[in-house]
C-alpha cells in the first residue's frame, strides 16, 4: 500500500510516495533520498521495494524525485545542488507531518548520498543516514558522468561529427546548468566527514570503492552494479536491499 | 522554473488502487477539448511510467502545452504498479489493466478519442490493444517491431561496411589498451528473441484499424532495430497496407540508442512528436497536413 502525492509550492512540486507504517505504529520515518541520472531509473524498482519492505517492518517511508528529475516539476537544465538540498529538507518535514514521526533516518543512493549528507544542516531532526555506494564527492561524480558521456559517444557508430560535438556538452546523456556544475564541484568529501560517525552506515557494492571517512561502519553486498558505465537496465540487488533493511531498521 | 498552469494528478485506479499512473491536464485551452485524443503511454520494458531518461514526463508535458491530456501508466508489475496475482502472462495482464485504464479515464475525462503510445514493449502493447477499442486513432510506435524485406540483408551489408566510424573504432581498439571500466559485452542478441514482440499480423491489424478510423501513426526506428529494420518505408512496405503513406509516418534514426541516451536526440524526438500530435489539432480544426 502507498499514497502518491504532489507537495510543495506551485510550480516546484514535488512528487512523493508514503508508505505508511504496517499495521499502524510505527514511531520511525525513513526518508529515501534517490540517485540520478541513469542510476535514477535504473533503481527506481529496487527503492520500491526496499519502501514496501521498510514499512512490512513498521516504518512509515517517503520516497520522493528531486526537482527537475522523475515525476516532479521543472527541469534538470533549471535546477541546482541548493534546490535538491531544499528538496530533502521539504521531504522531511512532510514525510514527519503525514507520519507523526519525530525519528527520521535518511537512505541516500549514490549522488543521494553526498546530498543526503549535505542536507543534514538544515534537518537536525536525523538519527541515522545510511549510504548506498555513495559517490565520493561532486567533482569525482562529474568527471564519472563525463566518462560515461564519452563511453555513450564511443559506442554509437552513427552520430555525426555535428551531433559529437554537441553530445560533448551533456553529463552521461544530460544537459546540466552552469550553476548545477558548480555547485556539484564544490560538493567535497567534507560533507562526509562533518557527519557523526556513530550516524553513518555504509553498504558498497564493490570492496575496493573506499568510504573517504574512516572508522565508518560499511557493509560489502555481493552485487556488480557497474554504476560507472553507460548502463541502462533496471537492477533489484537482493544482496544490496537486505543489508540497508538490517541497516535501516535495527534499533 | 516550470509553468504555473501544468496540472498533474497521480492515479491509483483499478480493483483495490494496484494501479498507478500520472494524469496531464492540458494546461491551455481548446475548444471541445474532448476531441483531442488523450495520449495514454504505456511502460518502456521494466522501466517505470517516467520512460526513458524522463522521455514520458517530458511529453505529457509538452502536449499539455498544446491542449492534450495524458496518462502515463505503470502495468501490473511494472513502477508503481504491483503484479497481478495468478497466473496471468504479460498480454492477459495488459489486456486486463487496460480495462481499468479506460475505466479510470471515463470517470476523470469526458470520453474521446485515444492515441497510444510507448518504445519497446511499450509500442508491442499499444500494437496490441489498438484493434480492440475503437476510440484509439492514433498510434505512437517508438522501436516497433518489423519484419525484415527484400533488400533488408544487402542493406544491412552496406550500412555495416561503408561506416567509416566502425573501422576508426576497431583501428583505435587495436592501438589502445581496453578499458576494463567500459568494457561491454560484444555478443549480439537479436533485440526482438528477447521481446514478447507482435506478430506481424497483429501488426497489420492495428495500422488496417487506425485506417479505418481516419487516425494516424508514427514509427520511428533506432540503431536498436537495425537487425530487422534499415530503411526508411520498410514497415509500409513489408505491411502493405492501402493508404500507408496517407496516415503513417515512418522515420529511421539510425544515430539515435533505443532509450534516446543523448539529450540532443530525446530534444529532437519531442520536436517530432509535437509536430505529428499538432496534426490532431489541426485535423480538428479543418486544416489539411
Amino acid at each position: 500500500m502507498h499514497e502518491a502525492f504532489y507537495f510543495g509550492p506551485g510550480n516546484q512540486r514535488i512528487f512523493a510516495n508514503y508508505h505508511p507504517a504496517a499495521g499502524g505504529g510505527g514511531q520511525v520515518l525513513t526518508v529515501i533520498c534517490p540517485p540520478l541520472f541513469s542510476d535514477y531509473m535504473r533503481t527506481q524498482l529496487a527503492l520500491r521495494e526496499l519502501a514496501i519492505s521498510l514499512a512490512e517492518r513498521g516504518q512509515h517511508v517517503l520516497r520522493f524525485d528531486y526537482g527537475g528529475t522523475g515525476d516532479s516539476f521543472g527541469e534538470i537544465g533549471e535546477v541546482a545542488v541548493s534546490d535538491w538540498l531544499e528538496d530533502i529538507a521539504l521531504a522531511v518535514r512532510e514525510g514527519r507531518e503525514i507520519s507523526g514521526s519525530s525519528a527520521v533516518r535518511l537512505l541516500g543512493v549514490r549522488a543521494g548520498a553526498l546530498l543526503a549528507c549535505r542536507s543534514i544542516g538544515a534537518s537536525s531532526d536525523v538519527q541515522r543516514l545510511v549510504l548506498w555506494d555513495p559517490v565520493p564527492d561532486g567533482a569525482s561524480y562529474l568527471q564519472e558522468l563525463r566518462r560515461i558521456q564519452a563511453a555513450l559517444s564511443k559506442r554509437n557508430l552513427y552520430l555525426s561529427r555535428a551531433e559529437r560535438r554537441e553530445a560533448m556538452h551533456e553529463y552521461a546523456g544530460y544537459t546540466l546548468s552552469e550553476r548545477m556544475l558548480e555547485d556539484l564541484r564544490l560538493v567535497d568529501a567534507s560533507v562526509y566527514s562533518s557527519i557523526p560517525k556513530g550516524m553513518l552506515h555504509v553498504v558498497s557494492t564493490s570492496s575496493a570503492a573506499g568510504f573517504p571517512v574512516q572508522g565508518v561502519p560499511q557493509d560489502v553486498a555481493p552485487f556488480v552494479c557497474n554504476w560507472d558505465t553507460p548502463a541502462n537496465e533496471v537492477i533489484v540487488p537482493r544482496p544490496v536491499l537486505e543489508r540497508l533493511v538490517a541497516c535501516l531498521t535495527r534499533s | 522554473m516550470s509553468d504555473p498552469v501544468l496540472i498533474e494528478e497521480p492515479l491509483q485506479f483499478g480493483e483495490g488502487g494496484r494501479l498507478f499512473g500520472i494524469l496531464t491536464l492540458p494546461s491551455v485551452p481548446f475548444q471541445n477539448p474532448q476531441e483531442l485524443p488523450v495520449f495514454v503511454f504505456f511502460n518502456a520494458g521494466f522501466l517505470h511510467r517516467v520512460g526513458p531518461h524522463r522521455l514520458y514526463v517530458h511529453l505529457a508535458r509538452d502536449l499539455s502545452r498544446m491542449g492534450f491530456s495524458s496518462l502515463r501508466v505503470d502495468l501490473a508489475g511494472k513502477g508503481d504498479s504491483p503484479s497481478r496475482p495468478g497466473l496471468m502472462n504479460h498480454q492477459q495482464s495488459a489486456a486486463a489493466d487496460y480495462e481499468e485504464i479506460l475505466r479510470v479515464l471515463e470517470s476523470r475525462l469526458v470520453p474521446g478519442p485515444l492515441v497510444l503510445a510507448g518504445l519497446c514493449s511499450g509500442a508491442d502493447d499499444a500494437i496490441r490493444l489498438s484493434p480492440k477499442d475503437s476510440r484509439v486513432v492514433g498510434l505512437l510506435l517508438l522501436d516497433p517491431v518489423c519484419s525484415p524485406d527484400d533488400g533488408f540483408g544487402t542493406r544491412a551489408f552496406v550500412l555495416r561496411y561503408t561506416n567509416t566510424a566502425r573501422y576508426v573504432a576497431w583501428l583505435k581498439r587495436r592501438f589502445e589498451a581496453p578499458s576494463p571500466e567500459f568494457r561491454e559485452k560484444k555478443e549480439e542478441v537479436d533485440p526482438l528473441s528477447i521481446r514478447d514482440a507482435p506478430t506481424q499480423e497483429q501488426l497489420r491489424t492495428a495500422f488496417e484499424s487506425i485506417r479505418e478510423r481516419e487516425g494516424r501513426v508514427l514509427s520511428v526506428f533506432t540503431q536498436y532495430a537495425l537487425g530487422y529494420y534499415n530503411q526508411a518505408g520498410q514497415l509500409g512496405r513489408v505491411l502493405g497496407v492501402d493508404g500507408y503513406q496517407q496516415f503513417c509516418t515512418e522515420l529511421f534514426w539510425p544515430h539515435a540508442e533505443h532509450t534516446y541516451t543523448l539529450d540532443l536526440h530525446r530534444r529532437r524526438l519531442m520536436e517530432v512528436i509535437k509536430t505529428w500530435a499538432g496534426g490532431f489539432i489541426r485535423s480538428r480544426i479543418g486544416i489539411k497536413d
